[in-house]
C-alpha cells in the first residue's frame, strides 16, 4: 500500500471542500451586491465595493472616518461580540451535527432553542435571588433549559422511532408549536418588561434578577463587547460531544444506527431507543445554546415570536454541514458564521446594503454542502492527476465516492433492487 | 357560513396546489422539501411584478377606467410570472439532486434558507422596510371580484351560492382549482404521467425501457417549482393582501403534510387540503366566524386562548401524520439519487 | 451469401475505473438459435449485455445487426433494432398494473393521452398465442415471481423484438416452471427469433442451448456447440481449473436438540395473511438443516421471526432449552449467530471500517470496552485475527471502508464475524448468493467444519445444487408452510421441485419432526 497523496487524504479534502464552499458563498454574495449596485439608481459602484469589502472583512471594520471612507483595524468589540454570538451557534451546530451523524436531520433546533429560552428565562427570573445564590440560579436555569430542550427534542424522535414519521416534518411542526407555546406562556407570565416603556414585547434581561453568565476574564481581553464565559462552555461541550461520538461505545451505537439502522437492529442495538436518545441530546444541546445566549444578562428576548423562528436555530444547519458534522470543526465554522453575522451588522450600519446578504451567503454554503461529496471527489481528482506518473499502478482509491460501477454490476446483484 | 367557506377556500386552495407541486416532484423521485422556500420566492416575485406593472400608466388607467376584466388578466399574468420564476428557482434543486446526486433534504433546506434571505435582501433595498406591498391600492380593490365589479348592486342578495362563490372572490382561486384538475388528469391519463410515475417508483425499470429518468425528474421538479411559485403568489394575494415579507408561515411544510396525508393522490389531497384549510381558517379568524349565522361568535366566546387556535393546525398535522403513517405509501424511489452507472 | 448472424458483437472492450469488465470479447448470435452465455459471477456477462442493450458504451469494438454496423446509444436504439431483454432483477413497477408495465415506454397515444384499449388487444393476442396467461389488471406486486417473468417476456413480445436476451431467468423459478420456460424459448427459436441465454447453470445450458460462449474474468474463452461438449468441459472453461462439483463431507452425527420451533406464525407486511403459517421443526447439534423453496414463500419472514428482526404472531421458539419467542435480538444472540440474507441491508454498516464491522454485536463485551470507551487496540487485534483466519481481502486491512470491498470479501467478513462468535446455532441465509465459485467453496467448507464441531446449522437456500449437496435434511417451504421433509440422499431434484411448487405435500404430522 502506498501512502496517499495529501491532496487525496480524507481530512484535507474535507477542509478544502469547506473552504471552497465558503469562497463560493462569499463570491455569490459579492455578485449579488455588484448586480444591485449596478442596477439600482441610488447605489453607486463604489458603494458596492464598500459592501464587498465589509462582507469579507467586516470583523476588522472600525467605521467610517470624517471623509466617509471606511476605516479598518483591530476591533475588540467586534471580536468579543463575535465570540459571544458564536457560543449559541456552536451549540445548535453540535445539535444538528450530532443528530446528522446518527442519521437524523434535526431541523427542529429552532423550536428546541425556543423551549430552552422559555424555561431558562422563567427559572432565572422566577427564582428569588434575595434568598438564593445567583450562581445557583444560573446553574438551575441552564440545566432546566437544557432538560426542557431535551424533552422537546425527544418528541419528533418518538414520532420517528415508533411511527416512522419523517423527522423533518415532525420537527417543523414542533417548531411552530414551540413558537406559539412560548409566546403564549410568556404572554401570561410576569416576566414581560414593563418598566422600560420603550421596550414593548420584550422579556426582562436576567440581570433584572441579578443573574448573568460569568465573564471569566474575557471582558478584559475584549472590552466593551458582550463576550462572556459562554464561549468557553460551548467549546467544552464541543469537546465532550467529540469524545462521546468517537471514543465511546455509546457513540459507536448511535453512529451505527445512523449509518445503517437495519444493520444496527440486526446486531441487537436498540435502534428505536437510540433515535429518541439522539434527538433528546440534540434538543438539549440546542436549548443549552439558548440558555448561554439569554442568561448572559445583556440580551433581551422578544416574546411575541409566534410568527417567526429564531435564525440561530436554523444556522446550526450550515455550521454543522460546513464542518462535515465534526464537533471540533463546528467550533471554527460557528465562529466563522458569527463573523458573517457581525459583517452583516456592519453592512447595515455602514452601507446601503443590509444584513440579509449574509443569510444569502449562508444559504449558498448549505446548498454547496448538499453535494460536498462531489466537490471532495473533484478535489481528490486534482490530486490524482498530478500524481499520475508516480502512482500509475496504485489501486483505485477506495474513496468515499460510489465504488466503481463495473465492479458492482456483476458481483453485487444481491444488494440492489431490493 | 359563507364567510367560513370563503376563508377555508382561501387557505385550502394554495395548500392544494402546493401539495400537488409536492406530488409532481415526489412522483418523479425527488423530495421537494423546498416548497416553502419556492412559495416565499414566488410570492415576492408576484408582488414585485405587480409593483412594476403599477409604475406603468397604461395599467393605472385600466384601474381608473374600472376595466376589471383586464385587471383579472393582470392577475393571471402575474400568476404566470410567479410560476415561471418558481420553476427557475427550483432548477437549483433539480441540478443539485439530479446532476450532482446531492442529499435532497439538505438541498431543499438550502433553498428554504436562501429564499427568505434573498427576498428580504431585495425587499429592504426596494422598499426600505421589511414588507413589500403594492404601490397603490390593495389586493381587494384591484383584483377581488365583488358585486360592484360585476355591476350588481351591493344590496342585491345573490343567494347562498352566489354570495359564497361569486361575491368577494379571487379568480386565482378558481384558476388553481381548474389547474389542479387538469394536472391530475395529466398525471394519470397521459403518457407523460405514466412515465413520470414510473421514474418515482422504479427508475431502473424506466431507464431500461428507454425513458430518460433525468429528463423526467427535471420535468417533475420544474412543474413542482412552477406550481409552488404560483401557489406562493396566490397565498400572498388572497391571504396577505398582496404583500410579501419573506415568510409564508410554514405553509409549504403544511402542504407537504397534506400531500402525505393525501397519500400522494390528487383526490385525497383535495379533501385533506379542505380539512387543513378549515383549521388554518379557524386559527386565523376564529374571532369572526359565525358558524350558523345567528350573530354569535361561538369560537371566540368559548374563551380558549388565541394562541391555542394558532397552534392548532400544527398539532393537528402532527396527529394526523401519526394516525396515517402506517397506511401511507410514498413513491418507492423518492429521495434516492438516480445513477445511470449503478443499475 | 446471406448473413447468418442476427447480432455480432466484435472485439468489445469495456473498462471501468480500476477494472476491465470486458476485454476484447466477441459474441456471434445466429438467427433462430438459442445461444448460451456462460460465466461466473463477475465474468462480465451482464456488462456485455448492457453494452448490447445500450446501457453502456464500449471503449472498443463494434456491434453488427444482420451484417451491418449499428450504434446502440440507449435502450431505445436497442428496441428499435428489435433487441429485448429479461433482466435478472425484473424491471417492473410494483404498483402499476401488468398492462401499464407492458406498455410503459412503448405507449400508444392520441394527443398524449394513453390509448390502452388497442394495447390490451395486442397483449391479449400475444399471450393467447404463446400460452403466456396473466391477469392484465392485477398489480405486479400482487402476482407471483413466475408471473412477473411472464410480464417481462410479454414486454419484449409487445415490442416485436426478434432478439431476446434472458439474463439468469431460472434463478427464481421452480423446476417445473423452468421446463415451461425452456419450452417457450424453444418455440421462439423455432419461429426464427434469436435467443441469448445467460446462465451459470450447466444443466440448463446443456438442455436448451444450441451453442455456448464462455467468459472468464472479463475475457472471452471460446464458443462450442452444445452437442459436442460435456458439463465438465464447460465447467473447466468457466472456472479455468477443474472444480469440485460436490461438497465433501462425512455423515452427520446429530446430537441433542438445539432449536425447536413450534407452530410458529409470522404476519406478512405485504398482504393480510401469515407469511409464516404454523411452522414446526427442530435443528439438532451437528447437522445442517436446509429450508428449501422458491423465493417469497415465507423463508425471509421465518428467519426474521427466528432472529428477532420481526415479532412472531404466535407459536414458540426454544433455543438451547430457553423460550426465546419474545426475547430481544441481543438476548437471542447469546446462542445464535445469523448470516443475513441481505448483506448490505443487515449484515454490514457499509460506511464503517472493517474493524468496526467485526465487532458489530460485541463492541460492549469487556474485551472491547473499558469504562464505556472503545478499546481500539483490542478491536484492531481482533479484526486482524479474523482477517487472517478467514482470508478477508481489502485495500487497507482493518481500516478499509467496507463499502469499497468486493462482494465476496464483504460476505467473507460476515461469515468470519458470525462463525467466530461461536454460538450453538448458525442461521445462514443464502450465504453464497452472487459469489464466485472459489468463495462458494470456501463458505461451504466453513459451514461443514462448523457442523462437524457440533454446531446446529439452519441454512436457507434458493439454489437447488446447494440444497442437495450441503444439507443433511431438507425442509421445503411453500406459501408459508413446511410441506415436506426430505432426505437429500434419497430424493431427486424433480421430487424436490414438486414440493417447492406446491404440487406435492406431506401430511402435517409427518413433516413436523
Amino acid at each position: 500500500m502506498k501512502k496517499e497523496h495529501f491532496l487525496q487524504s480524507e481530512g484535507f479534502r474535507t477542509v478544502a471542500a469547506s473552504v471552497l464552499s465558503i469562497l463560493i458563498g462569499l463570491a455569490v454574495g459579492s455578485i449579488v451586491i455588484i448586480i444591485v449596485g449596478l442596477t439600482s439608481p441610488n447605489l453607486s459602484l463604489s458603494s458596492a465595493w464598500d459592501g464587498i469589502r465589509i462582507v469579507f472583512g467586516g470583523l476588522f471594520s472600525t467605521g467610517r472616518d470624517a471623509s466617509g471612507t471606511l476605516t479598518w483595524g483591530f476591533n475588540p468589540t467586534n471580536i468579543g461580540n463575535m465570540l459571544f454570538r458564536a457560543a449559541p451557534l456552536i451549540m445548535t451546530g453540535l445539535s444538528v451535527g450530532m443528530a446528522y451523524k446518527t442519521g437524523l436531520f434535526n431541523i427542529g433546533a429552532p423550536g428546541q432553542y425556543l423551549i430552552g429560552t422559555l424555561v431558562s428565562l422563567s427559572i432565572a427570573l422566577g427564582l428569588p435571588s434575595e434568598t438564593m445564590s445567583t450562581t445557583l440560579i444560573w446553574l438551575l436555569a441552564f440545566l432546566g433549559g437544557t432538560l426542557a430542550g431535551a424533552v422537546w427534542g425527544a418528541i419528533p424522535g418518538l414520532f420517528k422511532a415508533l411511527l416512522n414519521i419523517n423527522e423533518v416534518l415532525a420537527c417543523i411542526m414542533t417548531n411552530w408549536i414551540a413558537a406559539n407555546l412560548v409566546t403564549w406562556l410568556f404572554d401570561i407570565s410576569n416576566f414581560k418588561n414593563v418598566t422600560e416603556s420603550t421596550k414593548t414585547g420584550y422579556i426582562y434581561k436576567t440581570t433584572y434578577n441579578g443573574v448573568a453568565t460569568a465573564k471569566m476574564g474575557l471582558d478584559k481581553l475584549f472590552p466593551s463587547s458582550q463576550v462572556n464565559g459562554g464561549i468557553i462552555i460551548a467549546i467544552l461541550f464541543a469537546i465532550a460531544v467529540y469524545v462521546m461520538m468517537s471514543k465511546t461505545t455509546f457513540g459507536y451505537q448511535l453512529k451505527a444506527c445512523g449509518a445503517n439502522r437495519h444493520a444496527a437492529r440486526y446486531a441487537g442495538i436498540a435502534d428505536k431507543r437510540n433515535i429518541v436518545i439522539s434527538m433528546a441530546i440534540a434538543g438539549g444541546l440546542s436549548a443549552a445554546g439558548a440558555s448561554l445566549y439569554y442568561l448572559s444578562g445583556n440580551t433581551e428576548f422578544f416574546w411575541s415570536t409566534y410568527q417567526s423562528l429564531p435564525s440561530i436555530g436554523f444556522n446550526g444547519i450550515p455550521v454543522a454541514m460546513l464542518a462535515s458534522c465534526n464537533p471540533i470543526g463546528i467550533i471554527f465554522t460557528a465562529i466563522f458564521m458569527s463573523m458573517l453575522d457581525i459583517s452583516g451588522l456592519q453592512l447595515t450600519n455602514l452601507t446601503a446594503y443590509n444584513e440579509y446578504i449574509t443569510n444569502v451567503i449562508i444559504a449558498v454554503i448549505v446548498y454547496l454542502s448538499a453535494f460536498s461529496l462531489v466537490i471532495k471527489m473533484w478535489i481528490g481528482k486534482l490530486g490524482r492527476k498530478k500524481d499520475d506518473g508516480a502512482d500509475a499502478n496504485a489501486e483505485p482509491a477506495p474513496a468515499a465516492a460510489p465504488a466503481p460501477a463495473g465492479v458492482q454490476v456483476e458481483t453485487e446483484k444481491g444488494g440492489d433492487a431490493k | 357560513m359563507t364567510f367560513l367557506i370563503q376563508q377555508t377556500l382561501i387557505y385550502a386552495v394554495p395548500l392544494m396546489i402546493v401539495a400537488l407541486a409536492g406530488v409532481f416532484a415526489e412522483r418523479s423521485g425527488i423530495i421537494n422539501l423546498a416548497l416553502e422556500g419556492i412559495m416565499v420566492f414566488g410570492a415576492f416575485i408576484g408582488v414585485w411584478f405587480v409593483r412594476i406593472l403599477q409604475t406603468s400608466d397604461a395599467i393605472l388607467s385600466l384601474k381608473q377606467s374600472g376595466n376589471w376584466v383586464a385587471l383579472q388578466g393582470v392577475e393571471l399574468l402575474t400568476m404566470l410570472v410567479a410560476a415561471a420564476f418558481g420553476a427557475l428557482f427550483s432548477l437549483l434543486l433539480s441540478f443539485a439532486s439530479i446532476n450532482l446526486r446531492a442529499d435532497q433534504t439538505i438541498g431543499g433546506t438550502a433553498l428554504n434558507l436562501m429564499a427568505p434571505a434573498l427576498v428580504l435582501f431585495f425587499i429592504r433595498i426596494i422598499a426600505n422596510q421589511n414588507t413589500l406591498q403594492m404601490l397603490t391600492g390593495d389586493a381587494a380593490s384591484w383584483f377581488m371580484i365583488k358585486k360592484s365589479t360585476l355591476g350588481i348592486d351591493k344590496n342585491t342578495d345573490l343567494g347562498f351560492f352566489g354570495e359564497t362563490f361569486v361575491n368577494k372572490v379571487y379568480l386565482a382561486t378558481y384558476v388553481c382549482i381548474l389547474l389542479f384538475i387538469i394536472l391530475s388528469i395529466l398525471l394519470y391519463k397521459t403518457r407523460f404521467g405514466l412515465r413520470l410515475r414510473a421514474c418515482g417508483e422504479n427508475p431502473q425499470a424506466a431507464d431500461s425501457l428507454g425513458i430518460n429518468v433525468y429528463k423526467m425528474r427535471y420535468a417533475g421538479t420544474t412543474i413542482s417549482g412552477a406550481l409552488a411559485g404560483m401557489g406562493g403568489f396566490v397565498y400572498a394575494l388572497t391571504t396577505a393582501n398582496c404583500a410579501s415579507n419573506g415568510d409564508v408561515a410554514g405553509f409549504g411544510f403544511l402542504a407537504l403534510a397534506v400531500m402525505i396525508f393525501g397519500n400522494w393522490k390528487p383526490v385525497n389531497i383535495a379533501v385533506s387540503s379542505l380539512l387543513f384549510g378549515l383549521f388554518k381558517c379557524i386559527a386565523a379568524s376564529y374571532a369572526s366566524i359565525d358558524i350558523n349565522g345567528d350573530g354569535v361568535y361561538m369560537l371566540a366566546e368559548i374563551g380558549i386562548s388565541a394562541h391555542l387556535y394558532r397552534m392548532l393546525p400544527y398539532i393537528v398535522t402532527l396527529l394526523v401524520l401519526a394516525f396515517t403513517s402506517k397506511s401511507s405509501r410514498a413513491p418507492k424511489a423518492e429521495g434516492i439519487p438516480y445513477d445511470k452507472g449503478q443499475r | 451469401m446471406e448473413n447468418q448472424y442476427a447480432i455480432e458483437m466484435l472485439n468489445i472492450t469495456k473498462k471501468f475505473p480500476g477494472i476491465i469488465a470486458n476485454d476484447n470479447i466477441t459474441l456471434q448470435l445466429k438467427k433462430g438459435e438459442i445461444h448460451a452465455l456462460l460465466g461466473e459471477n463477475g465474468a462480465g456477462k451482464s456488462t456485455l449485455m448492457s453494452v448490447l442493450f445500450g446501457l453502456y458504451q464500449p471503449e472498443e469494438g463494434i456491434i453488427k445487426k444482420d451484417g451491418k454496423v449499428v450504434s446502440i446509444k440507449d435502450p431505445n436504439d436497442a428496441t428499435a433494432l428489435g433487441i429485448g431483454m429479461v433482466h435478472q432483477h425484473f424491471k417492473l413497477v410494483d404498483v402499476f398494473t401488468v398492462l401499464d408495465n407492458i406498455i410503459l415506454g412503448a405507449e400508444t397515444t392520441k394527443c398524449g393521452f394513453l390509448q390502452k384499449k388497442e394495447a390490451r388487444k395486442k397483449v391479449e393476442e400475444i399471450s393467447k398465442r404463446y400460452g403466456l396467461n396473466v391477469d392484465l389488471d392485477a398489480k405486479v406486486e400482487d402476482i407471483t415471481v413466475g408471473m412477473q417473468q411472464r410480464v417481462e417476456i410479454l414486454k419484449m413480445l409487445y415490442r416485436d423484438n426478434e432478439i431476446l436476451i434472458f439474463d439468469e431467468p431460472t434463478a427464481v423459478l421452480t423446476p417445473q416452471e423452468i421446463e415451461e420456460l425452456m419450452a417457450t424459448m424453444r418455440e421462439f427459436a423455432h419461429e426464427g427469433k434469436s435467443i441469448l441465454f445467460i446462465s451459470h447453470k450447466l444443466n440448463e445450458i446443456m438442455e436448451v442451448s444450441d451453442r455456448v460462449s464462455v467468459l472468464r474474468k472479463g475475457k472471452y474463452i471460446g464458443t462450442v456447440n452444445t452437442s459436442e461438449t460435456t458439463k465438465q468441459e464447460l465447467s473447466n472453461m468457466m472456472v479455468g481449473r477443474p472444480v469440485q462439483l460436490e461438497v465433501v463431507k462425512d455423515e452427520a452425527k446429530p446430537a441433542g436438540e438445539v432449536l425447536k420451533v413450534d407452530r410458529l406464525c409470522v404476519h406478512s407486511h405485504v398482504q393480510k395473511r401469515n407469511a409464516v403459517n404454523d411452522v414446526s421443526f427442530t435443528v439438532r447439534a451437528g447437522e445442517i438443516v436446509c429450508i428449501a423453496g422458491i423465493d417469497g414463500n415465507g423463508q425471509t419472514e421465518l428467519v426474521y421471526g427466528l432472529t428477532g428482526l420481526d415479532k412472531p404472531s404466535s407459536g414458540t421458539i426454544t433455543l438451547c432449552g430457553r423460550d426465546i419467542s419474545h426475547a430481544s435480538i441481543r438476548h437471542r444472540g447469546e446462542h445464535m449467530s445469523h448470516i443475513p440474507e441481505d448483506r448490505h441491508k443487515h449484515g454490514l454498516v457499509l460506511d464503517f471500517t472493517l474493524e468496526q464491522n467485526m465487532v458489530l454485536q460485541r463492541f460492549n463485551e469487556p474485551r472491547f470496552e473499558t469504562h464505556g470507551f472503545i478499546n481500539n487496540k483490542a478491536v484492531r487485534d481482533y479484526a486482524n485475527y479474523l482477517i487472517e483466519k478467514f482470508d478477508v481481502r481489502s485495500g487497507q486491512g482493518p481500516i478499509t471502508r467496507v463499502r469499497s470491498m468486493s462482494g465476496g470479501n464483504q460476505q467473507k467478513a460476515i461469515i468470519a464475524r458470525e462463525v467466530d462468535r461461536d454460538k450453538d446455532l448458525i442461521v445462514a441465509v443464502q450465504p453464497t448468493r452472487g459469489l464466485d465459485v472459489g468463495a462458494i467453496e470456501f463458505i461451504h467448507s466453513q459451514l461443514v467444519a462448523e457442523r462437524d464441531r457440533g454446531k446446529a446449522i439452519l441454512l436457507v437456500s434458493l439454489e437447488l445444487d446447494e440444497v442437495m449437496s450441503l444439507s443433511d435434511r431438507i425442509l421445503v417451504m411453500y406459501e408459508g408452510e413446511i410441506v415436506g421433509e426430505l432426505d437429500p440422499k434419497k430424493t431427486t431434484v424433480e421430487e424436490l421441485g414438486l414440493y417447492m411448487a406446491g404440487a406435492k405435500r406431506m401430511a402435517k404430522e409427518e413433516a413436523a419432526v
